[in-house]
This record gives C-alpha cells, sequence and structure tokens, in this order.
C-alpha cells in the first residue's frame, strides 16, 4: 500500500511539473505584464517598465524564464525553511503573501460543497435508482438534465436576487401566510408520497400525514415567531433526536435488532440530558472546547455501543457513534439558533443576515456562536451554487450505479438467501454501488474548483478564483502560476484520498 | 401439447415437496407479454432430483426463479406453486423471504458473479445463517466452518476469511453451495450449476452434489442444457422446448426410449466421446470405459512413449509445424511473465484435422491465434504452410493471410456488426485483390451456396441471424481464399447443442470436400472426437499428450488426459453410473 | 440427421444495417426531436437576423448601434393574441427591450447567440476530431504509444477547463483583430477540451479491438488503417457521437461562463454571459436584461443535452423501459 501511494505522489509530481510548464506558457502568452505601463504618460515611463521588467524577469524568454520562476517554487518543497519563492506581482508584493487568505475561503467553499452534493447526490440518486420508472424518478432525471443546462453564474445571481434578498425581506415580516402555507404542505406531500411509491393507498396516507405535519410545523412557526428567534427547544431537541436513533438503526441493524435500538436511544437520552446540562459550558465556549465534546461524544456513542452490543458490537458500535454525533450535532445547531436574535440585531448586520458579497462583515465582532452564524450567512449562498453545479454529476452517477449493480447476480443471490430489502440494498447493493463513486470525486473535484472561480466572482469572495481572475485581467502572471500550483496539489491530494477509498472499498483491489 | 405430466412415481406414498401446477411465465417485451413458459406442471419429492432440461430460450430458467418469485418487475406468473403443501404464489414478501434461504435455496451458474465481491465467504454464510435461525455469531462461525468443511473446500478456515476473487471457480461454486444448504432447504434448485467449470470440476462439484443429496435427503431441481449432467445426476427428466414440456419421465426411460421427437433429436445431437454422433453412429466406435480400465490396471505412468516423445517430424511440406514454441504474457516491471504456452510442438500435414483439447486457461486458443500470425511468440519456430513466421513483421504475415483462415468461438463478436454479411464474407476475397464487383457478388453467393445459408442473407447484417447462423457465416469467411490451414477456435462452444451438431457436420463435410488441413480447439473432447485426426492435449501451456484419434482414446497414457476422459459425463445413466466409479478409482490411484 | 433441429428461421428479405435502427430508435425520441427542431430553429434565427459577413440580416436594427430609448427599454413584443384578450401577437420596435444605452436586446442577444453557436460548432468539430484520433490511436495501438499519449492527456486535463478557457480567452483577445473574435476562441478552446472525449474512445477501443471480428479482419490481411476506420471506428461511433454532443453543451456552456468572466468575445462584440455579467446590477430595474440570454443559453444546452440522451438510447438500446400496453390484473 505504501508503495502505491509513493507511486501515486511520484507520478501527480511529473504530472504536476508538465502541467506547470503548458500553463506557464499560456500565461506568458496571454498577455504582456508592460503593455499597460507602455500605454502611459508616466514620465518614468522607461523606468517604471525596466523595474517592472526586472522584478519579473521579462528579459529571458518565457520557456527558460519557467526554471526560473520553478527553481523558486522548488523551495517551498524544503520543510521549515519558510523559503517559499512564487515570485512576485505586478506590485511587487511576494505571492506567497498573497495565498493563505485566499485559499481558506477556497477551503471552506470547495469543502463545503463537495460533502454537500455527495451527500444529496448519494441519496436523491439511490432514492431514484430505487424508484426507477417513477414519477419521483422522471423528476430527478429532468432536474439532473436542467442543472447540467445551467450556467453557473446564472444560478447563482438568481440565488442571490431571490433567495437572498427575498428572505432578507421576509425577515422584515417573518410570518407565512395561509395560501404559501397549503402551499407548501401539498408540495411537501407530493414529495414525499413520491418518494415512498408503493400501493395507492400507502401514498395517499403518506402524503396526508407529511402535508399535515408541514402545515402544523409552519403554523408553530408563524406562532412563535419562529424566524425571528429561532430554536429547537428541548421538546423538538427530544423528538428529534430519538427520531434519529430510530431512523439510524433501521437502516443500519434493521428494528429487529433490540440491541442496535437499545444503543442509539440511550445515545439520543444522553443528547436530551447533554441539552440541560452543557448550555452554560456552551456560552464560553471556544472552538477548543467545542472540539472535544465531538470527540467526547464520538467516545460515548462508541462506549455505550461496545457495552450494549453482545454480539454484534461493530454494529453496535457504529450506530451509537452516528447517533450520537448528529443528535449532538443538534444541540450545536440549537445553540447557534439562539444567537440567531443577537446576531439579526447587530448594527453591522441590519436585520438582513443572509449575505450576497464577501465571506465575513468586516466591522463584526462576537464569541464563536456569532461568529459562526456570520459564516454561515456567507457562505451559504456560494456553497448551494456551488453544490448544485456538480450535484448533478452525482445523482446521475449513483442512479445509474446503482441501477447496474441491482441488476447483478449477487444481489439475486441476497434476495434468494432470504435478506430483506433493507439488507438487500443497504449492505449489498450500496458498499458496490460506492465503488465507482469514488473515482467521480476525483474528477469532480477539478469542476469545482473551476466552478469556484465563477462563484467566487459572483459573490465577491476574496479567495483563489477571484485572485485568479483579477491577476489575469492585470496581466499578471506569477499569482496565475501561483494559483494553479496550490489548486492541483488540492485536486491531486483529492485524488489520492478518492483512489485510497477506492482502495477500502474494493477487496479486489486491496488484497493483491 | 402434452400439458399433464406428472413425474410422481406412485410407490413413494409422501407428499412431494415441491408441486407446479400449470405455471407459467410471461414477460414484457416492448408493449407486449411474450411468454416465457406455459402450463408447466411437475413435482418433486424429497431426496429426489428432478432435471429439468431444454436449449436456450426454452423458459427453463423462468419457471425456477417464479418459486422464488424472484423474476424482473416485467414478468408475471400464473399457476400454482406448492411447497411442501403450501401454496407460495401470492405469499406476502415478508413471507416470502421467509422460504427463500431457508425453506427453498438457489445455485447460479457463474459462481464469480453470484457472490458479493465486497464480503468474505464467511461473512456472506453466516449472514445468511443468522437472517434464518437468529444464531449467536460465534455459533454461526463455528457452523460456516462446518459447512465449508463440507463442501470439501481444502482449507475452510482460510476459505472463510476470503472474498470470492481469491477462491477459484470450482471453489467458489463450492462456497455458493455451502452458503445454499446452510439452512437445511427441504428445496434446492440449482441453475446450471457446472455450466461455467471446467469438465473436471464440473466432475468434482457434481460429486459433491451427489454426496449431499445423500447426506440431505432434500429435494433437488436441476436445471441444465447438458445431457451429461443430466445422466450423471438426475432421477427424473422434464424436457422443455419453447416453454412447454415436451416430455417427462424417469431418466431410464428417456435415455432408453425417447417418445417425443424432440427429446430423441436432442439425445442424438450429444456428442458422446468414442462414438462421434450418436449410439446409431457405431463407426470406429472406440469403448473409452475399456480404456479407462487398462489404464487403471496399469496404474499410474511415470512416463510413456508418448507423452515424452516430440511430435513425429512434420513433413517439410506439412501444413502446420511448431517446434518448442512458447508465448509469455504480460512482462511488466514487477509482475513476472506468465508463460501461457510453453515448449509445445505439433505439426498437421495438409489435408489432416488435429484436435487440441484442453481446459480453460490450459494455452490452447493462443496456440490457434499463434499459428494464423495473430500472436507473436517468444521462442522457438513456427512454420505455416511451408512459411516460417517465427519472427515475422506484418508485412511478411500479409503473405500468409491467404493461405490461413480461423472460425472464432464467439459468434456474437466474430461479426463486425456495421458489416453485411456479404461484405463479411468478401472482405478477405477483396483485400487479397482476388475479386472485385460481380465477381465478389459471384464469390459471395458461392460460399454461402456452400454453408448452406440463402443468398438473400448477403444483404443482411449479423443482429438479424441466430447464433448458428452467424457461425456459418464465419466459416465461409474463413473459408473464402481456399486456405490450405484453418484453425477453428471452440467454433461451437456458444451454440446449443442442437445448432453444434449442424455445425459440425458442415465443417466436417467442408473439410472432407476441400481437403485443408484443421487446427480443431475445443475443450470438449467428445467434439474433438467427432472432428479429429489426430488428438493433441494440452495441460497448463504444455502438450501432455498427442497422438492419432484411436490412440489417444484407446490408450490414454498421460494422467491428466485419464481424468480429462474420466470426467467427461456419459450421456446414459447407467454407463455415467460406471464411469463415475472409474473416475474415482483413477483419483484414488493418482493420490496413492 | 439432426436437421429437424435446426430451429432458425430463414425469412428471406433485405436487410435493416445498424444506422438505420438506430435513425429509428432516434425518432422514436420525441423529446430528442423537439430538441433538434429548436436548435435549428434558434440557429437560422440568429444568423439570419444578424447576417453573415458583410449580408445584413434582416433585422433592421444592428447590435451595436444606438437607438433613442422607449418605455425605458422595456421589450415590445407581444404573444397573446386579441381573442384571448392579449395586445396581439407581433414584435414592435424592441421585441426583447433595450438596454440602458438604447442598443436592441434582441439584435444583441441574437448576435450573442451566434457567437456561442460558432464557438459550439467550432469546438464541437475541434475536439471530437482530435479527441478521436488521439483516442483511437491509442487505444488501438497500446503500450508505449497509448502510454505517452495518455500522459499527455493527463497533462492537460489536470488544468480546470475553465483557467484553460480564462487562459485561452484572454490570449484569443489579444490575437482577435485579424481573425474573427469568436472563431479563433473556439479554435484555441477545441484544442484543450478534447481530453475527455479521447479517453472515452481510447477506452472503447480497447475493448473493441479484442473483439473477435477485429482479428478477422486481421487474418484477411487488413491494414491498420482499414481496421481503425472500417472496422472499429464505425463500432465506436455512438460513444463519439454522445461524447461529442455532450461536449457541445460544454462549450456554449463554457463560452457563456468566460464571457461572464470578462474574457473571450470581447467589446463590442456581444456574448451572451457577458450580456449576464454587465445586466446583473439592474436586475431590480431591468430584469429581462437578465432573462432574455439565460433563456437562451438554457434552452440551448438543455436541447442539446437531450439531443445526446436522444442519441444515448438510439446507439444502446439497453435501458429502455418497458411499457406494457395494458397491465392486466394477474389471477392469484
Amino acid at each position: 500500500m505504501l508503495s502505491f501511494i509513493v507511486r501515486r505522489v511520484f507520478v501527480s509530481a511529473l504530472l504536476l511539473l508538465g502541467a506547470s510548464f503548458i500553463m506557464y506558457i499560456l500565461t506568458a502568452l496571454s498577455g504582456d505584464p508592460l503593455e499597460e505601463l507602455r500605454g502611459s504618460r508616466d514620465p518614468n515611463r522607461d523606468l517604471l517598465i525596466q523595474l517592472r521588467s526586472d522584478q519579473l524577469n521579462l528579459d529571458v524568454p518565457a520557456p527558460l524564464r519557467y526554471f526560473g520562476w520553478l527553481a523558486g517554487a522548488a523551495k517551498c518543497l524544503i520543510p521549515m525553511a519558510n523559503s517559499c519563492d512564487l515570485g512576485v506581482n505586478i506590485l511587487n508584493q511576494p505571492v506567497t503573501d498573497l495565498i493563505p487568505m485566499a485559499l481558506d475561503s477556497t477551503i471552506q467553499l470547495i469543502t463545503g460543497a463537495t460533502l454537500l452534493a455527495i451527500v444529496v447526490g448519494i441519496t436523491i440518486g439511490i432514492v431514484s435508482a430505487l424508484r426507477h420508472n417513477t414519477g419521483f424518478d422522471y423528476s430527478v432525471t429532468f432536474i439532473i438534465f436542467l442543472l447540467f443546462s445551467m450556467p453557473a453564474f446564472w444560478i447563482a445571481v438568481l440565488l442571490k436576487e431571490f433567495l437572498a434578498i427575498g428572505f432578507n425581506d421576509f425577515l422584515a415580516q417573518p410570518v407565512i401566510s395561509l395560501p404559501a402555507i397549503l402551499g407548501i404542505a401539498v408540495v411537501a406531500g407530493i414529495i414525499w408520497q413520491a418518494m415512498v411509491a408503493g400501493p395507492r393507498r400507502r401514498r395517499v396516507i403518506v402524503f396526508v400525514i407529511s402535508g399535515l405535519a408541514t402545515t402544523a410545523l409552519l403554523v408553530f412557526f408563524n406562532l412563535s415567531d419562529w424566524f425571528r428567534n429561532p430554536g429547537l427547544g428541548a421538546v423538538m431537541i427530544a423528538v428529534s433526536a430519538f427520531g434519529i436513533a430510530v431512523l439510524v438503526t433501521g437502516l443500519i441493524a434493521g428494528f429487529k435488532d433490540r440491541r442496535a435500538m437499545t444503543t442509539a436511544l440511550i445515545n439520543a437520552g444522553l443528547a436530551v440530558i447533554a441539552y440541560f446540562t452543557l448550555q452554560n459550558l456552551f456560552d464560553m465556549s471556544s472552538w477548543a472546547t467545542i472540539s472535544i465534546l465531538v470527540v467526547a461524544t464520538l467516545v460515548v456513542g462508541l462506549a455505550s455501543g461496545w457495552l450494549v452490543g453482545g454480539d454484534d458490537r461493530a454494529v453496535s458500535m457504529r450506530i451509537g457513534a452516528i447517533t450520537a454525533v448528529l443528535s449532538g450535532g443538534l444541540l450545536l445547531i440549537d445553540r447557534f439558533m439562539q444567537s440567531w436574535a443577537l446576531y439579526t440585531a447587530d448594527r453591522a448586520i441590519g436585520g438582513r443576515p443572509i449575505a450576497t458579497v464577501g465571506s465575513s462583515t468586516p466591522t463584526l465582532d462576537g464569541d464563536i456562536w456569532i461568529m459562526g452564524i456570520d459564516t454561515f450567512t456567507h457562505f451559504l449562498l456560494p456553497t448551494i451554487s456551488l453544490t448544485l453545479i456538480s450535484l448533478a454529476g452525482y445523482t446521475r452517477y449513483v442512479r445509474s450505479g446503482m441501477l447496474d449493480v441491482l441488476d447483478q447476480d449477487y444481489i439475486r443471490t441476497a434476495r434468494a438467501k432470504g435478506l430483506d430489502e433493507r439488507t438487500v440494498i443497504v449492505r449489498h447493493a450500496f458498499r458496490n454501488a460506492l465503488i465507482p463513486l469514488a473515482t467521480l470525486v476525483a474528477a469532480d473535484i477539478g469542476a469545482i474548483i473551476g466552478g469556484a472561480i465563477i462563484t467566487e466572482q459572483v459573490f465577491a469572495i476574496s479567495g483563489m478564483g477571484q485572485l485568479f481572475i483579477r491577476s489575469l485581467s492585470n496581466v499578471d502572471p506569477n499569482p496565475v502560476m501561483a494559483y494553479f500550483v496550490v489548486v492541483s496539489i488540492v485536486a491531486l491530494i483529492a485524488n489520492l484520498i478518492a483512489d485510497l477509498s477506492y482502495a477500502a472499498l474494493d477487496p479486489r483491489v486491496r488484497t493483491h | 401439447m402434452t400439458t399433464h405430466i406428472s413425474v410422481t412415481a406412485p410407490e413413494h406414498g409422501t407428499a412431494p415437496v415441491l408441486e407446479m401446477i400449470k405455471v407459467g411465465v410471461e414477460f414484457g417485451v416492448g408493449r407486449d407479454w411474450v411468454p416465457a413458459a406455459k402450463n408447466l406442471s411437475y413435482s418433486i419429492r424429497r431426496g429426489q432430483i428432478l432435471a429439468v432440461v431444454g436449449e436456450s430460450g426454452s423458459g427453463k430458467s423462468a419457471s425456477s426463479m417464479a418459486i422464488l418469485d424472484l423474476l424482473p418487475r416485467n414478468s408475471r406468473v400464473t399457476g400454482s406453486i406448492k411447497l411442501d403443501g403450501e401454496e407460495l404464489r401470492g405469499l406476502t414478501s415478508g413471507h416470502m423471504r421467509q422460504v427463500r434461504g431457508a425453506k427453498v435455496a438457489a445455485i447460479f451458474q457463474e459462481p464469480m458473479t453470484a457472490l458479493n465481491p465486497v464480503f468474505t465467504i464467511g461473512f456472506q454464510i453466516v449472514e445468511t445463517l443468522r437472517v434464518h435461525t437468529g444464531m449467536r455469531p460465534i455459533d454461526a462461525r463455528v457452523r460456516a466452518i462446518e459447512l465449508l468443511t463440507m463442501v470439501e473446500l481444502p482449507d475452510p478456515e482460510k476459505a472463510y476469511n476470503s472474498y470470492p476473487h481469491q477462491l477459484s471457480g470450482g471453489q467458489r461454486q463450492r462456497a455458493m453451495i455451502a452458503q445454499a444448504l446452510s439452512c437445511d432447504p427441504m428445496l434446492l434448485i440449482a441453475d446450471e450449476p457446472t455450466t461455467a467449470l471446467d469438465v473436471t470440476v464440473q466432475a468434482e462439484i457434481l460429486e459433491l452434489l451427489r454426496d449431499l443429496r445423500d447426506k440431505l435427503n432434500s429435494a433437488v431441481l436441476l436445471i441444465t442444457h447438458d445431457m451429461g449432467v443430466v445422466a450423471d445426476l438426475a432421477d427424473d427428466i422434464v424436457v422443455m422446448k419453447d416453454g412447454e414440456i415436451v416430455e417427462a419421465g424417469e431418466v431410464h426411460q428417456i435415455f432408453s426410449a425417447p417418445k417425443h421427437p424432440y427429446t430423441r433429436a436432442l439425445l442424438a445431437a450429444v456428442p458422446r466421446l468414442g462414438f462421434g454422433f450418436g449410439p446409431d453412429d457405431a463407426t470406429g466406435a472406440i469403448d473409452v470405459s475399456a480404456a479407462l480400465m487398462e489404464a487403471l490396471e496399469q496404474g499410474p505412468v511415470t512416463t510413456t512413449d508418448r507423452t515424452t516423445r516430440a511430435d513425429r517430424p512434420g513433413s517439410p511440406d506439412a501444413a502446420l509445424r511448431m517446434d518448442d514454441i512458447s508465448v509469455e504474457f504480460g512482462q511488466r516491471r514487477k509482475i513476472k511473465a506468465f508463460k501461457a504456452v510453453d515448449r509445445v510442438s505439433l505439426s498437421i500435414s495438409p489435408g489432416e484435422v488435429l484436435g487440441l483439447v484442453g481446459e480453460s486457461g490450459s494455452g490452447k486458443t493462443t496456440v490457434g491465434r499463434a499459428a494464423v500470425g495473430l500472436q507473436p511468440i517468444s521462442e522457438g519456430s513456427l512454420i505455416v504452410t511451408g512459411r516460417d513466421i517465427s519472427h515475422a513483421s506484418s508485412k511478411d504475415l500479409r503473405g500468409l493471410r491467404r493461405r490461413v483462415g480461423i472460425v472464432f468461438q464467439d459468434p456474437s463478436s466474430s461479426l463486425n456488426p456495421r458489416l453485411s454479411i456479404g461484405d463479411s464474407i468478401g472482405e478477405p476475397l477483396k483485400l487479397a485483390g482476388e475479386a472485385r464487383g460481380k465477381a465478389l457478388g459471384l464469390r459471395v453467393e458461392e460460399l454461402l451456396d456452400s454453408v448452406q445459408l440463402p443468398r438473400s442473407y448477403r444483404n443482411r447484417y449479423p443482429h438479424e441471424l441466430s447464433g448458428g447462423q452467424k457461425q456459418r457465416v464465419g466459416i465461409a469467411r474463413a473459408l473464402s481464399l481456399s486456405p490450405l490451414l484453418l484453425v477453428a477456435d471452440e467454433p461451437t462452444s456458444a451454440l446449443d447443442v442442437s445448432v453444434q451438431a449442424t455445425v459440425l457436420t458442415l465443417l466436417k463435410e467442408l473439410q472432407e470436400r476441400m481437403k485443408f488441413a484443421c487446427l480443431f480447439i475445443s475443450h470438449d473432447l467428445a467434439v474433438i472426437d467427432i472432428m479429429a485426426d489426430r488428438i493433441a492435449v494440452m495441460h497448463k501451456g504444455r502438450i501432455v499428450e498427442t497422438g492419432s484419434r484411436d490412440d489417444v482414446l484407446r490408450a490414454p497414457a498421460n494422467p491428466y488426459t485419464q481424468r480429462l476422459i474420466a470426467a467427461i459425463p456419459v450421456p446414459d445413466p447407467d454407463a455415467q453410473r460406471d464411469r463415475r466409479q472409474l473416475r474415482l478409482a483413477l483419483m484414488r490411484t493418482a493420490v496413492d | 440427421m439432426t436437421q429437424v433441429l435446426e430451429t432458425e428461421k430463414k425469412t428471406e428479405q433485405v436487410g435493416h444495417s445498424q444506422a438505420r435502427l438506430i435513425f429509428g430508435r432516434f425518432v422514436e425520441h420525441k423529446i430528442a426531436l423537439v430538441s433538434i427542431l429548436i436548435v435549428a430553429f434558434i440557429t437560422v434565427l440568429s444568423w439570419s437576423v444578424v447576417g453573415v459577413g458583410s449580408i445584413p440580416g434582416w433585422w433592421h436594427l444592428t447590435y451595436n448601434q444606438l437607438n433613442p430609448l422607449i418605455d425605458g427599454g422595456r421589450p415590445t413584443m407581444s404573444v397573446v393574441p386579441q381573442w384571448l384578450g392579449g395586445e396581439g401577437v407581433f414584435l414592435g420596435e424592441h421585441p426583447f427591450g433595450q438596454d440602458r444605452i438604447g442598443k436592441d436586446y434582441f439584435a444583441m442577444t441574437m448576435r450573442g447567440i451566434q457567437n456561442s453557436l460558432t464557438v459550439m460548432f467550432i469546438v464541437g468539430i475541434l475536439a471530437t476530431v482530435i479527441g478521436t484520433v488521439i483516442g483511437a490511436v491509442a487505444g488501438y495501438y497500446r503500450g508505449v504509444i497509448d502510454a505517452i499519449l495518455m500522459r499527455f492527456t493527463d497533462l492537460i486535463i489536470i488544468i480546470p477547463v475553465i483557467v484553460i478557457g480564462a487562459l485561452v480567452g484572454s490570449i484569443a483577445s489579444t490575437l482577435g483583430g485579424a481573425i474573427d473574435g469568436p472563431v479563433i476562441l473556439g479554435i484555441l478552446l477545441g484544442l484543450f477540451t478534447w481530453t475527455t472525449l479521447a479517453r472515452l474512445v481510447r477506452g472503447e477501443f480497447f475493448t473493441l479491438r479484442e473483439r473477435e471480428f477485429v482479428e478477422a479482419a486481421r487474418v484477411a490481411g487488413a491494414s491498420d488503417a482499414r481496421i481503425i476506420f472500417k472496422h472499429i471506428l464505425p463500432n465506436a461511433i455512438g460513444v463519439v457521437i454522445v461524447a461529442a454532443t455532450l461536449l457541445m453543451a460544454g462549450a456554449i456552456l463554457l463560452e457563456v461562463a468566460l464571457g461572464f468572466l470578462g474574457l473571450g468575445v470581447r467589446p463590442p462584440d456581444v456574448s451572451l454571459g457577458r450580456l449576464i455579467s454587465e445586466n446583473q446590477s439592474s436586475f431590480a430595474h431591468r430584469p429581462w436584461l437578465f432573462w432574455w440570454p439565460g433563456l437562451f443559453i438554457i434552452t440551448l444546452a438543455l436541447c442539446i443535452n437531450f439531443i445526446g440522451d436522444g442519441l444515448r438510447d438510439a446507439f444502446d438500446p439497453r435501458q429502455r423501459r418497458f411499457r406494457p400496453r395494458r397491465q392486466k390484473k394477474v389471477l392469484k
């Protein structure tokens, strides 16, 4: 395995070397950095030209200049030496100083979008495959086509114009009208019954229940002025945590597994207790405290599974950990919600929380909860628009992969063994359908990074993409190269992770 | 047709385990329901093995999948299926699941794809056990290893922890059987359980199934196209054609006195080792059993004349001469080269047919490809129709093309789907500059005549032809330039037995008329027996035995040849019983 | 003796070539057919409105002339007939409205579409040809040639398409002038976007070259070129055509994205992406400036994707679904 990784890294490095050469030449061809100075009427014009030419080494022809640049870039590989040299921009700032801030925003953006796209894409893709040739499947297929055909920036502008501005306007008078409630309820009901499918009787029941539940929820929101003072509260936390417990057990072990169910319920119960005991600790928490709490939650989940699990320890531990982390997440969400009113009331926000530009509110100051909400409101829309780009790909891929797998002989064997549908799908089909997905993630990272350029542009986030576009239009070659080097390293790392997970998922690759 | 055929023998008073009453299966194709099986009625008792026999498209598998309710969604079932007196049709999915795996278990044709590649064998068996018995994992593990031991896997512990891809085909099928038997089912459905396996492995799996039947006393529904397998295992037979039962009865009765013309024709079409076609054609018949007896009496031979002796030195005008040729594959950095062909020598005189027999991976196809210049050899000398092509460049080979032809195994892939039949047959003629325009058309029509296809077929496309017809086209193409040497690489192994018979007859007629030399490659010694003047046996890249057909079949010298001959099931239940004994005896002496 | 068993039907009829079968299946795909009509209509419309080269189009205004603002630049087109209570069907002076300085938005949109389509067709053809040749050669010859070509492909794949596009867009605008903007942009983009197609074609060649009919052709004495073009390529054409369609849909989206970023086709020429980018700030006041280009981009991309889907179904009918005429209740 180690030799595999080493070989992969070596090949990647070679590819990076070759690609960076192509990039360098293309960048050099894309414009002359001295162009703007030549046209200027500055009395020092010749001096300025000379200066910039020296800074950027423009006397040397581009193919040779590349090696000078490469020599500087190679110093980045020396650990701890801090001698990294990616050249200077046209304002004579070292490029290495420009990167960290920009990279931070971009990484947040692409990580969030990738994870969201994978989770949502897998879910929709699988449901769509299981409901093959139903109304739900057709709708999903059509939406995939639509997403494939929409320019990313167009979606982004629409989100900005409708979602952000619309929601902010709504917050001024946060009451949902009765017709809107009924409309939403009907739509929710239609979606749920389409996902459940099956005989008409069951669909009608699901439609009615989900429609009523939605109506009740929205009426509750209206009555409690929820959008101004959101929060889950003890009751909602308890209901959701136990809901999570039942759902996780049902998916992973089946309802018949008493021990697994006990584990899950214990963890849900602990989450409710924690809700009452941890509030004070939350109030004075830092990110470090939160991290410790997360680890503790994980440990509790695993330990409870180990203690209760009996013969099937592994399953119970897994269920324990998942339930613990998910219901723990509820507590955090609740705590963030508690700060929402404070956040929107802040002078810097002015009651319009969903941001359309930038990655943070410059003048805002507050505890981790306030700052967390601020990051959330700034990254919400860019992340959604970036997610939509790759969501279609994942959904389509998972759907067709799952359909393929469901056609395989071993699925027939699994059914012939008398396994229930849940086990056949979750254990036998899903695991196999996941394998090719690893390759797609690797390929998709490139697209997401590219998409980030546009998203950052629309939402004015000063990330790597903006650095690239700004430098390109200023004819500033070194930051362009730095952009390329950084994002391709990110992409190559993602690729490597994808390869490793491929090996982890597929024993045919692993055991060789 | 004959609708009410009951196979239940009167002497057993017990209720049948499975009772099929007027079962029909239909599939949705386009916008219509197309019947795959009609009006099937049969029943199986405990301890009985019932074979459902039929060629492809006879609907033999569809009905058995109906028992487990595992048909695809675009299908529907009529009639009544009773398991132990209880109706299976219309059971809720929950009840059906309690039947599957516990009361009715199934093993399928392709053991590679029938086991989930991402889970270990042990896990998959334990899963079955626990879902039906609620056993504790530790107990289930013990039981699983017990089962793996029962199916005679060499190292059950290791097999338990292995992934399917780490086992050989035969081992996988054993694991599959272990899984199927884990809950002591009352009915075992075996759907072509040995079709994907080599004949020697097949013999072992059949042996295992028989043992288990005796041990467990369950009913077995055996679905197969292979009359030899039927003769080996079955107590009773149901013969199916076009979705209907044409004949049913006790195995001896069907084999000795088939009533329906289809059954008779089917039995006649089965090649029998030592007999040529069918029992009627007794010219030059060889009693293989006697030969094996003799071999058994002589005991295991260490060396014989024939195995060590190189093939008789070919005359200089031999159509094909191979001297010590080797072929290596896949030498890449760390991976060591795999020697697919290891110092093979053989020669074929003009007008002679050499049958090359071997199991999968023996290297026989590689030898065939080398003979027509498709596969470069790494050592040795290769002389084809008088030309040395041991180190030939592609230009040298072009001259060779006019003197050799090759017929491939898979009729669905051997014709270019985008070319019409006429274009495919005419291509060698056109490329060789033999004929063009009208003359070419005439030649193509002559060739179609010679393979007994209507002339109008020249305008058709491959997808409009059946497998047998496509194979005829392949033969016409290979013979278009009247080659001196024809390589036929498993030309009939993808065909149904009845179609195989017609294609073999045609090929033999053509060979007798055109007098080309032929390297006939097959995994089936019985087919080789029909075609070949001389036989070469290949095993693990080497030729272990060569000789005239009579020599090899009358006195097989090499232990592998003996085992191969003994493993081929005879399509006659009594003869097969004796053959089985012989095989076991041979295996025993080999071990000693 | 065994002739009785030959169950093969021997009916006399003229054969149907694969091409005819595929065409027949494609025609069944109604959405794809309608999509082809829509794309053809938009293509003809845009070219006839703007004109070709020095030949002027039928629309009386051009995309770069300034006109007096009428009704705040609102669209004058009406599509609701009078008998339905509307104002009747007519185009008016500025059917799609005017931009802030009075340019006719219909002419501008059509010019943008023309540029997008030009880029799309050039990229589609060029990248398909390059990708097919590279993929075919790599897949057919394998070994060292394959390794070199595929490593070269990897080099280009590492660079995100939009990054290459952005660079190429700037290069195109420095080169522009001598040659038509969209043409040179299309050529440059085509030089870098063939990679996915090359991989697909290579994969297809890898499997096809193992098929026995290829070996048969080799034994028959066919040359490499004949095997590649006469035997393998026609069987890989489905993959090529479908991939080419998707490539073209991607090319349109890439072109408008570059326009949006201010790269690619430069002013005074028009790009749909640039129209959206320039007018997004006036979304609240002149929403039509945002909707028209967006509508056409999505329509074009969607139609081309549907055509690709129809072609995929036609070439590979395995995934077609079963529609029984009537689902009879089966008696239990």
